[in-house]
């Protein structure tokens, strides 16, 4: 029995002269949150559009659950639900009306879980889709998906237009869902949800994979934060292995660390720290460090095999 | 600063101006190219007194033809005819325009929610729809800047020999109608909840304003309905022959007071929302939610049951005038000679009735094009990857919609056959059922051939799928109505998809002919099928 739900293998996709997508490989395991980060434009809908098959990729192939998604799209949507970012529903159905057909059309519908999440939700129903606002039109999809309990839930900006109430409960959804073993794909621009709900995340950049692993991966690859107050005066610390971006203000010196702190503590101990502070970055300061920089040519990309749970595997083509 | 502040101020008029101008300049070439069209094939089919005295002695009275084309003056001249052949035909054209325009740029954009956008800008919501008003009247000057410009080129051939007067008043006589129906589409725009609705109220307008026209026209005493309808005070310009400026002041004051409605009705209602009320909320209904076919039947049935009302009354009206229409052409050699070159080779009623045919499988031919595009509506908005990332194939879903579509279009067939019947009946006409109901079924092979054109278009070059549709159609009719009255090429006729159904019941199905239409058709679009199970799905 497969342990993959999703592999992409040099997944590439072009639109004229325009590189969407380039070489992606990209491995999900059963049962993992995986967020997939991006800025406009990377390369994240795109992928998703070309996982569900409504796109044909250029190059390369991607599978779900070890079928193939262009050539075998009913079987692989049998087993997934979607949500997409934009609710561009039947304006003259109601909410009841377009749960009920897309529950039909899916096949798979857990009704008492359904009521459930229109009443968590706090969704009505019986409203046309026209009288809907966007966060309610995003409820209907969140609900249609949900309700279908497929085994690997594909969410491109879930929850754009919802409110924080019910992103909260969005955030207990996915819990549930992971508890179930489901799978999920969450592409997502809030990065505190990511942060919070996600085994692994992937960073796209310009159509390429540049990172891929848990949050103690990818802040091991990243800087860390470190404050330090002296009582006395301040070393130079500027040529100390991995530590980079020196401030000093007064008896405070900040700076990055790369790697291991082990040479900075060496020198703090024998200078006179008063006071110590060391911060592991967040998933947003991972994600500025690398949209917030021009790519070099010899930046460094994900790790060939990281040591990631539930086997999953992150390569740069 | 000012300069800046009136810029932000004007930004709706502008905008709308932009995109209605060149919709109107499109239109107006197209106008102008029917005009000269008509023009010149007059001269090249009636070369001597003698015919074209013949021509206007013929179809001068003929209160039959009247009803489908319009009234005819001067036929013996070039003016007489041009104005005869373009402005009936015109102002239905100008009128679709003009309603499908303004719900598009009022409606259709709050839809979108655009206008909010709008709103948050130097306007009011009463500013900003006569700004769009003011907009859509460019896109109305364009239409007859356009149109006027080539009928004034073509009347100063020395053979036509329109006087620039003449020329610009009858552009201006060929615009109104889509002048009155800006003005309709404008205000239905306030009265309904969606530009779906819009549209449908402002056609439903259009088509009661055709069935006066047309029974203002048929000779049964009720002349004075003329002055009931718009169309009618389109007629009543008699533009080229006897030019009368006075039916200009109706159209210019309905156009007046539904421009002030529109801005009125625009002020107290709050954005996205309807002046008619307008229920937010109803009970679940989910008897054909079961599938995308149930799905389709369901949107589509406010569109099809109006286009079924509107052929059965046009069926009812043609069936019912059948038989004293069918004595007038009785025993004209002129008429039954024009009659033939639109394939209508019998006599009386059933030589009518051939036309009248011809023009309801126009009707079904715009059934077939309105299933298509919206389909193709389906996709670009973005509704069907809602269906297509759950277990159905693309494949299911299109032979879902082209089934239903087939359907329609046999359904909407047999019944104009049946009204027509009932029509023909209730005259004592003395047509058998089993004739005209073949003669309703003749008309569906065309409608298919445009119905598997338009999905080939929309699998293999999906934005050009409404373009091409009806451009099929109004192609096809521009070369069978030159066609009936000119001697043009079988090769020129042969492109019309009208010109390769035969004209029953004035003749015999020609089911050999109609089986080649419905097998090209079916090629069509089992290719158009193929290509868009293997393409992207492309948005707007």
């Amino acid at each position: 029995m497969a342990t993959t739900a999703v592999r992409t293998e040099h997944l590439t996709k072009r639109y004229g002269a325009v590189d969407a997508l380039k070489d992606l490989n990209l491995e999900i395991a059963k049962g993992e949150v995986v967020g997939y980060l991006g800025p406009n434009g990377a390369g994240k809908t795109t992928t998703v559009r070309l996982l569900l098959g409504l796109a044909g990729p250029t190059a390369g192939r991607a599978e779900i659950f070890g079928m193939d998604c262009e050539s075998q799209p009913v079987e692989v949507h049998q087993r997934l639900a979607y949500v997409p970012g934009e609710a561009n529903l039947w304006p003259s159905l109601t909410g009841a009306e377009t749960l009920h057909l897309l529950g039909r059309v899916h096949g798979r519908v857990d009704t008492a879980y359904s009521d459930d999440l229109i009443m968590r939700f706090d969704l009505d129903p019986s409203k046309k889709v026209r009288a809907y606002s966007k966060g309610n039109r995003q409820k209907i999809l969140l609900v249609a998906a949900l309700m279908s309990r497929a085994d690997l839930l594909v969410l491109d900006e879930p929850t754009s237009g919802l409110d924080p109430l019910m992103e909260q409960e969005f955030r207990r959804c996915i819990d549930e869902a992971r508890e179930r073993g489901q799978t999920v794909l969450l592409s997502s621009h809030i990065l505190s949800e990511v942060e919070a709900l996600c085994d692994r995340v992937a960073i796209l950049r310009e159509g390429m994979l540049v990172e891929m692993g848990t949050m103690v991966e990818l802040r091991h690859l990243s800087a860390l934060s470190v404050d330090a107050t002296f009582d006395g005066p301040v070393p130079d610390i500027s040529g100390i292995e991995g530590v980079s971006a020196v401030e000093t203000s007064g008896r405070v010196v900040r700076c990055q660390v790369r790697g291991t702190i082990e040479p900075l503590l060496r020198v703090l101990a024998t200078s006179g720290v008063h006071q110590l502070i060391s911060r592991e970055p967040s998933l947003e300061e991972l994600f500025l460090e690398h949209y917030g920089r021009p790519k070099g040519p010899d930046e460094p990309t994900a790790p060939d095999e990281p040591a990631a749970p539930g086997g999953a595997v992150a390569k740069v083509g | 600063m000012a300069a800046s502040t009136f810029a932000a101020s004007t930004v709706v008029a502008r905008l709308t101006a932009k995109k209605a101008a060149r919709s109107g300049a499109l239109w107006g070439y197209f106008f102008g190219v029917c005009v000269a069209s008509s023009a010149l094939t007059y001269l090249s089919s009636y070369k001597t007194e003698a015919a074209r005295e013949k021509l206007a002695a013929n179809f001068g009275a003929n209160t039959a033809l009247a009803a489908l084309f319009g009234p005819a003056h001067e036929l013996q001249t070039v003016a007489g005819f041009t104005a005869y052949k373009v402005l009936g035909f015109l102002s239905i054209v100008g009128a679709v325009w003009g309603l499908l325009a303004a719900t598009r740029l009022l409606r259709g954009e709050e839809d979108a929610g655009r206008w909010e956008l709008v709103l948050c800008g130097q306007t009011t919501r009463r500013g900003a729809a006569a700004q769009a008003l003011l907009g859509l009247g460019s896109g109305l000057v364009a239409l007859f800047i356009v149109t006027a410009l080539v009928t004034v080129l073509t009347g100063r051939s020395s053979k036509v020999h329109f006087g620039i007067g003449e020329s610009v008043f009858f552009a201006l006589a060929l615009v109104c109608s889509a002048a009155v129906f800006l003005a309709v589409g404008a205000f239905t725009s306030q009265l309904a909840a969606t530009r779906r609705q819009a549209a449908a109220y402002a056609g439903y307008v259009l088509g009661a304003c055709y069935a006066l026209r047309m029974v203002a026209d048929s000779g049964i005493g009720l002349d004075g309905l003329r002055w009931a309808t718009p169309l009618g005070w389109v007629e009543l310009l008699q533009p080229l022959t006897g030019p009368d400026w006075v039916p200009l002041l109706p159209s210019a004051v309905l156009v007046a007071a539904l421009a002030l409605g529109t801005v009125q009705l625009a002020g107290p209602r709050d954005v996205g929302t309807s002046t008619f009320p307008d229920h937010p909320t109803a009970p679940a209904r989910t008897r054909l939610l079961n599938g995308p076919a149930g799905l389709a039947a369901r949107l589509m049935r406010p569109s099809v049951a109006a286009w079924g009302v509107a052929l059965a009354a046009t069926a009812l009206i043609f069936g019912r005038i059948a038989k004293p229409a069918g004595a007038a052409i009785s025993g004209s050699n002129s008429i039954g000679t024009v009659l033939s070159k639109l394939g209508a080779h019998g006599v009386g009623a059933r030589a009518y009735l051939g036309v009248a045919f011809l023009i309801m499988a126009i009707m079904l031919g715009f059934v077939a094009a309105n299933q298509v595009t919206a389909a193709r509506t389906e996709e670009a908005s973005g509704r069907l990857e809602h269906l297509l990332v759950l277990p159905l194939s693309r494949w299911s879903w299109l032979r879902g919609r082209v089934l239903e579509a087939v359907a329609v279009l046999v359904v909407g067939g047999l019944g104009v056959g049946a009204f027509t019947w009932l029509g023909a009946a209730s005259g004592h006409a003395g047509l058998p059922f089993e004739t005209l109901v073949n003669a309703g079924l003749n008309m569906v092979p065309p409608a298919l051939f445009v119905l598997g054109t338009g999905i080939f278009v929309s699998g293999t070059w999906p934005r050009a799928t409404s373009v091409a549709v009806y451009g099929v159609i109004s192609w096809s009719v521009l070369v069978t109505v030159i066609g009936g009255f000119a001697d043009n090429s079988h090769w020129l006729l042969d492109t019309s998809l009208f010109h390769q159904m035969a004209a029953a019941p004035a003749s015999a199905p020609n089911w050999a002919s109609d089986g080649i239409m419905v097998a090209i058709g079916a090629a069509a679009a089992t290719i158009g099928g193929f290509a868009f199970q293997h393409r992207d799905l492309v948005g707007e």
